[in-house]
């Protein structure tokens, strides 16, 4: 397989009307990852995972997926929507009837074998199933189309704990046996810490940061010290609060930290999301010139 | 997506074919009362010389007889129209309203194939419904046993135009589907749409589609024809020139005819040899049916190709 990234984006941006739903996107997934992309509502999630299938057409910038256009490669992506669209008047056999139908290499015997385990019968009409059935038979129209790339948003959104767990368990084994490149996009984070390797963090339709999940963990501190005392050389701040006369940094380091003033521990993975997204939402350096978009009005507008 | 096209649109099908069946069911009825009626009147040889007197009342009960089939002029005009909206608004605005292009734009298939093949689909079935309808419309007219088949209201319900009108409303639907998103409002601004395309064509396209055939010495057209204008001009002219319509020079004969007022008391004959003037019928005649079918037909299948291919670029240019 060729050395291209599995997924890349150049300059990206989307516009809907006035307002950009994503805006000068430029990061690289190498592939075998599990990225997770996090975010609030709103800050272009969607509009960034349906831009790199192919459904929705850049504004500006690129997209590669494998190295060519979404559209050359649609049979090695498997995209699961936010909405998870299906034919509700189809039985849960029809629609894995139409997957089989519009993919060469559907793995049948894997999608009979994932619903079996759901307890989701093949004669059940779609219209007719749970929210949390109905998004795992998308699922598995996903998966039993052997992708080399997942695109999945909010995959966990409407399951409940089992489910959820079950659903990581599969695209975990998915990975290990395929090698599948998954990206995955979540507002629960604490689900992401476990399966993920790699991080994008988007806020106001802009990256914050894309990189390796345990280089950001490495590379993040938590400095506890006195108030007022000024940041050590070689970090930048990415958020800082003050309780009485103490005051606590989030930094990214660039060197190791030898001031003795601050105590360093290590935060939690949300921790640093938290902190990416309050800066951007401060109008931290990202996004300084970017209004914020008022939450939900991304998804109303990709949805249309 | 030949399968799941027919899977999604299976039941609209089903129920036009059972809705246009009964339809067609009594259209047959009426069809062979009518036919009956004009066999009694035909075998009694009216017209001839030594006709007899059941003449009136044969004719007075194939006429109360073939009393619909002016509402069947009505049904044939609409019904290709109808059936090629119905089966193509919903087509592509009911995936665009649910979401469910993203399901199918992501499956290992184009865009451009996926749009082609339901296209294929719903424009097949449209077209075989209202072919397989055809024959019982232009039998119910009447205008078979009658003749007259090129004439306007019997001519738009047979031989090859109706499924022609049927593949340019369904393309018409699916295109203002792409456009509005929504099945209802793609059938709404369709209707009158296709209505007037329909109109505009049958008035000022159809007549000049094949040249027509003008004739003189003929005082009333036979009824298989389809006359376009008549009327007085000067000899040795077969259409009007300049300053001319086909209506100016009936006066002068009418003048010649009965110059006191009233009664003619002057022949016809005397007036066109001393005015110099004939009399032309300009028309299509009835072996001009098929060429003026496929013609006819030509247009509304471009029209469809045309709409087609603004459907496959509005569909390829989406933005969500």
């Amino acid at each position: 397989m060729s050395e291209a990234p599995a997924l890349e984006t150049i300059g990206l941006g989307k516009r809907y009307g006035h307002t950009w739903g994503l805006r000068d996107c430029s990061f690289d997934i190498p592939t075998g990852r599990i990225a997770a992309l996090v975010g609030p509502n709103g800050s272009g999630k969607s509009t960034l995972l349906r831009v790199a299938v192919g459904v929705a057409r850049p504004t500006t910038g690129h997209v590669r997926v494998f190295g060519r256009t979404p559209e050359e490669v649609l049979h090695r992506v498997g995209y699961l929507d936010q909405e998870r669209p299906l034919y509700r008047s189809f039985k849960v056999g029809e629609m894995l009837r139409f997957g089989e139908k519009l993919n060469p290499l559907w793995d049948a015997a894997a999608a009979r074998l994932y619903l079996g385990e759901l307890k989701i019968s093949l004669g059940a009409r779609v219209g007719n199933l749970s929210v949390g059935q109905q998004a795992q038979v998308a699922l598995t129209i996903c998966l039993a189309k052997r992708p080399d790339l997942l695109l999945l948003d909010e995959p966990v959104a409407a399951l409940d704990p089992l489910a959820r767990e079950s659903v990581m368990q599969v695209l975990l084994r998915a990975v290990v046996q395929d090698g599948t490149t998954v990206l995955l996009s979540s507002h629960v984070i604490a689900d992401l810490a476990t399966v993920c390797d790699y991080l994008i963090i988007l806020s106001a339709s802009r990256v914050s940061l894309a990189d390796d999940l345990a280089y950001v963990l490495a590379s993040h501190h938590l400095l506890v010290g006195a108030r007022d005392t000024s940041a050590p050389t070689g970090t930048e701040v990415i958020a800082a609060t003050h309780t009485g006369r103490q005051t606590n940094l989030l930094v990214r380091v660039t060197e190791p930290i030898d001031d003795a003033g601050w105590r360093v521990e290590e935060p939690t993975l949300e921790e640093i999301v938290i902190a990416y997204l309050r800066r951007a939402e401060a109008g931290g350096e990202s996004s300084a010139h970017q209004p914020l978009l008022p939450k939900g009005s991304e998804q109303e507008q990709a949805s249309r | 997506m030949i399968w799941a096209t027919w899977r999604m649109e299976r039941s609209l099908y089903l129920v036009a074919v059972v809705a246009l069946g009964v339809i067609a069911v009594l259209l047959a009825l009426a069809g062979l009362h009518q036919e009956s009626a004009w066999a009694a009147y035909s075998n009694l040889h009216c017209g001839e010389p030594g006709s007899t007197s059941g003449c009136m009342s044969a004719a007075s009960s194939y006429f109360s007889a073939s009393r619909f089939s002016s509402a069947g002029v009505v049904v044939g005009f609409l019904v290709p129209g109808l059936v090629g909206l119905v089966f193509g608004a919903p087509i592509i605005a009911r995936e665009l309203g649910q979401g469910t292009n993203r399901l199918a734009w992501t499956q290992s298939i184009s865009r451009t194939r996926w749009l082609l093949l339901k296209l294929a689909v719903g424009a097949l079935a449209s077209g075989a419904l209202i072919g397989a309808l055809t024959p019982v419309f232009q039998w119910w007219t009447g205008a078979v046993q009658r003749g007259d088949r090129i004439v306007p209201p019997n001519f738009d319900a047979s031989g090859l135009v109706p499924v022609a009108y049927a593949l340019f409303a369904f393309m018409l639907g699916a295109f203002l589907g792409v456009l509005v998103r929504r099945t209802g409002w793609a059938f709404a601004i369709g209707v009158p749409v296709f209505a007037a395309f329909r109109y505009l064509e049958r008035s000022f396209v159809r007549s000049a589609l094949v040249p027509p055939v003008e004739m003189s010495k003929i005082q009333v057209a036979p009824s298989n024809n389809w006359v376009l204008n008549q009327g007085y001009l000067p000899l040795g002219q077969s259409s009007p020139g300049r300053g001319i319509t086909w209506q100016t020079k009936n006066a002068s004969i009418s003048r010649c005819t009965n110059p006191g007022g009233g009664k003619a008391t002057v022949s016809v004959q005397h007036c066109e040899s001393l005015l110099k003037l004939h009399f032309v019928v300009q028309m299509q005649p009835g072996n001009h049916y098929w060429l003026l079918q496929l013609a006819e037909a030509g247009v509304f299948v471009a029209a469809a190709c045309a709409l087609l291919a603004l459907t496959v670029v509005a569909v390829r240019r989406w933005r969500t």
